[in-house]
């Protein structure tokens, strides 16, 4: 049993359609990269992941560590250890980062009626903000996200997911708005909160670029395109698809369409592939 | 009657009634008879109904004022425990006054304080004991004829705190009032004056509280508050009536030359409460900040209407209110801004933010200006949003409740207020009532 398996998932916003059958399958202990060109649904799968009541799931389904992930509320799935850095967060005027980590790290670890310790949750605080240099510890004084810079917004969501301490983490093009610098010193801190985890750890890393995963080492690569994963392949696909860019899969990719809506069966062809479920 | 020691009985809005009052107090015969012009005032005036322009929002056909006490003396016995624990939950203080009822039953002022000239004291204690400093400033900034409402109170007053802070004397500690009724079908009116004199400052926390009963209580008091030249006064009143209680109540400033006040309005309880703030920059260079923190649920209803009036050049007035409605509950904000002629270089600012938690809440905001001179800074704004959806999946992304997320948004929304009013004590207590009300 895999610990997240996503199966032909389908998704729409309003009407549009926007996930047409996604499969994608993680493990604790796996880093997994996604790219994809812009609009083809990869931030739509990670908000769905996460119970964002934005999306309608239409269709397929979610199994992570075996329960339906579809049918809990948001903060249950955050509970049981899923996570996703997202690539917009939005700010919350008048709350501090300091109290929101704490009701969060508190919920994450348990703690039912009271709040996790002052004096624990400082402790903690202190030893992550240790791990990840490039963040400025006043930020935990500051309101959650208000008035912070691109790149101050990806950290922020970092220091979250060094906080809770994740068994899945999805993160959605953080190296985005981060200076050259800054994705390596992140990527460092995310692999070693990864090797800390020994193996209770799983990452799916969403990118347009190969940079970041040369500190961050994924064992699979998928592509999604138009609402489908339609690519795997080994860490070389990052390389390949930066050099190539999207142009090369589109042109397979509109070939296979075509032959599937005419055979309607499953074809291959060069490395795209597309899975009718 | 006797028994209870009444010394008038329900439904008597009576001339005899005022004279039972007076009579009660040993008044000097200038109060007896500034009672009883007000009564006529009172006698004469009609009740507001929902046609008249300031009484729109606001529906008082249920308030049965003729069915309640003017009067009631404070209950034997210890504390209840409600009041003693806000009592205590505002820590230190350098004074503290306490009424139950229409009666004050405690009153308590630091040595040194006292020493150095403060006078606190109820209101009928100061009119025996300083009786120039009262009939110098008893209602000389609300006139008994303002409404029906002020003409009642000027004609039945009772309790109250008086405050007088000697020119150049600073308070460190805050001075404490509590307000309490104990007794369905009671009305009060408690009186307060507070002067601060030339160079003085001080702060002020006045509390409104009162048990649940199942019948209805009133309160109508009026808080005048007179700062003279360079002064500076904090001034907090914090209401939690339980829910029977009504009320209509006015708070006016009068700030002289340079003098500042910082206030700040708090109304957490009521079933129905009608509020007008007001502050009266007289003299240059004078500033009124006016914050206000309202939070409603149930079926409560607020209508709170506020007045930046700049009758002199120089003057600065910045109003925050910030309200908050649950379940069926209703807030209305009403806010003039009105600048005399010749107030130039005056900066006026006002902004009222609403948040609705329920489809059944209402927040009605209307900003007015009168603005009569031409060289000023002036701006309002106010903005009314519902919870936001987003926001609420990003904290429970982060394993939040749905519940404990709204508690933190909320909290969110009342925080810069909190920033604004660097009175620890009070902040916390607000805490603890804003996390009430969620629960409720
Ligand atoms: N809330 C929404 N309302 C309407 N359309 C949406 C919404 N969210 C996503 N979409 C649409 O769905 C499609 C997929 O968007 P998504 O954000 O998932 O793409 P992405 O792969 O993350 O792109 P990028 O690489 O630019 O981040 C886009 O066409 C987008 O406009
Ligand atoms: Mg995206």
């Amino acid at each position: 049993m895999a610990d997240l398996e996503i199966k032909d998932l389908t998704v729409q916003v309003e009407d549009k359609v926007i996930l047409k059958g996604a499969n994608l399958t993680l493990n604790k202990g796996e880093i997994h990269a996604l790219m994809g060109p812009n609009g083809s649904g990869k931030s739509t799968l990670a908000n769905v992941l996460m119970g964002n009541p934005f999306y309608q799931v239409v269709k397929g389904g979610i199994l992570y560590k075996g329960e339906d992930l579809l049918a809990m509320a948001p903060d249950a799935r955050a509970r049981k250890g899923l996570f996703i850095a997202f690539q917009y967060p939005v700010s919350i005027p008048g709350v501090t980062m300091s109290s929101f980590l704490r009701t969060a790290v508190s919920a994450r670890r348990g703690y039912e009626k009271e709040l996790i310790p002052v004096g624990e949750f400082q402790k903690l605080l202190k030893q992550k903000l240790a791990e990840l240099p490039i963040i400025e510890p006043t930020i935990v004084g500051r309101y959650v996200n208000e008035g912070f810079s691109g790149g101050e917004k990806k950290r922020a969501e970092i220091l979250q997911m060094a906080m809770l301490e994740p068994e899945i983490a999805i993160m959605d093009e953080t190296d985005s708005g981060l200076d050259i610098d800054s994705v390596k010193i992140v990527a460092e801190g995310i692999t070693r909160m990864y090797e800390r985890a020994n193996g209770n750890m799983g990452i799916l890393v969403i990118t347009h670029y190969s940079r970041i995963l040369h500190y961050i080492k994924p064992s699979n690569v998928h592509v999604m395109f138009d609402g489908r994963i339609v690519v795997s392949g080994g860490p070389e696909l990052a390389e390949e698809l930066e050099a190539a860019g999207y142009e090369g899969i589109r042109s397979q990719f509109e070939v296979i369409a075509a032959e599937v809506q005419h055979e309607g069966a499953v074809k291959r062809a060069g490395k795209v592939f597309w899975v009718e479920h | 009657m006797a028994e209870t020691g009444q010394i008038v009985e329900a439904g008597q809005l009576t001339r005899r009634a005022v004279e039972a009052i007076s009579e009660r107090h040993g008044e000097p015969r200038w109060m007896r008879e500034f009672r009883l012009d007000a009564f006529e005032a009172f006698e004469r005036l009609p009740w507001p109904t929902t046609r008249d322009e300031k009484w729109r929002r606001t529906d008082l056909s249920g308030l049965k004022v003729d069915e309640l006490t003017p009067f009631a003396e404070a209950p034997a016995g210890p504390l209840p425990a409600g009041l003693r624990m806000t009592v205590d939950a505002f820590g230190a203080h350098s004074g503290l006054l306490v009424q139950r009822n229409s009666v004050a039953v405690h009153a308590d002022l630091d040595g040194q304080v006292r020493e150095r000239g403060v006078v606190l004291a109820d209101m009928h204690q100061a009119l025996r004991e300083q009786p120039d400093l009262v009939r110098e400033h008893f209602m000389r900034y609300v006139r008994p004829e303002k409404s029906k409402f002020s003409a009642l109170h000027a004609a039945f007053w009772t309790g109250g705190t008086f405050l007088y802070v000697p020119p150049h004397v600073e308070v460190a500690l805050p001075l404490q009032s509590y307000t309490w009724i104990d007794s369905e079908r009671v009305s009060i009116f408690p009186h307060t004056i507070i002067v601060a004199g030339e160079g003085s400052k001080v702060t002020v926390i006045d509390g409104f509280g009162s048990l649940t009963a199942e019948y209805q209580a009133f309160a109508d008091p009026i808080v005048e508050l007179a700062l003279h030249e360079g002064a500076q006064v904090r001034y907090v009143t914090m209401q939690d009536w339980g829910r029977n209680v009504w009320e209509v109540g006015i708070i006016r400033s009068a700030l002289a030359r340079d003098a500042t006040l910082n206030s700040l309005l708090v109304g957490l309880g009521g079933k129905l409460v009608k509020a007008d703030v007001e502050s009266v920059l007289q003299g240059p260079g004078a500033s009124s900040e006016m914050l206000g923190l309202v939070f409603g649920d149930g079926r409560q209803h607020y209508d709170i209407q506020t007045l930046q009036e700049h009758a002199a050049p120089h003057t600065t007035s910045d109003l925050l209110y910030k309200n908050a409605v649950k379940d069926r509950a209703t807030s209305v904000f009403i806010g003039m801004i009105r600048v005399h002629p010749g107030a130039q270089k005056t900066n006026a600012f006002q902004v009222n933010r609403n948040l609705i938690l329920s489809d059944g809440a209402k927040a009605i905001s209307d900003p007015k200006l009168e603005i009569m001179a031409n060289d000023l800074r002036c701006t309002h704004g106010s903005a009314t949003s519902r919870l936001n959806e987003e926001h609420l999946f990003y904290l429970m992304s982060r394993g939040l409740t749905r519940a404990e997320a709204v508690r933190m948004v909320v909290e969110g929304f009342f925080a810069e207020l909190f920033e604004r009013v660097p009175l620890e004590r009070v902040g916390a207590q607000l805490h603890v009532a804003v996390a009430a009300k969620m629960t409720e």
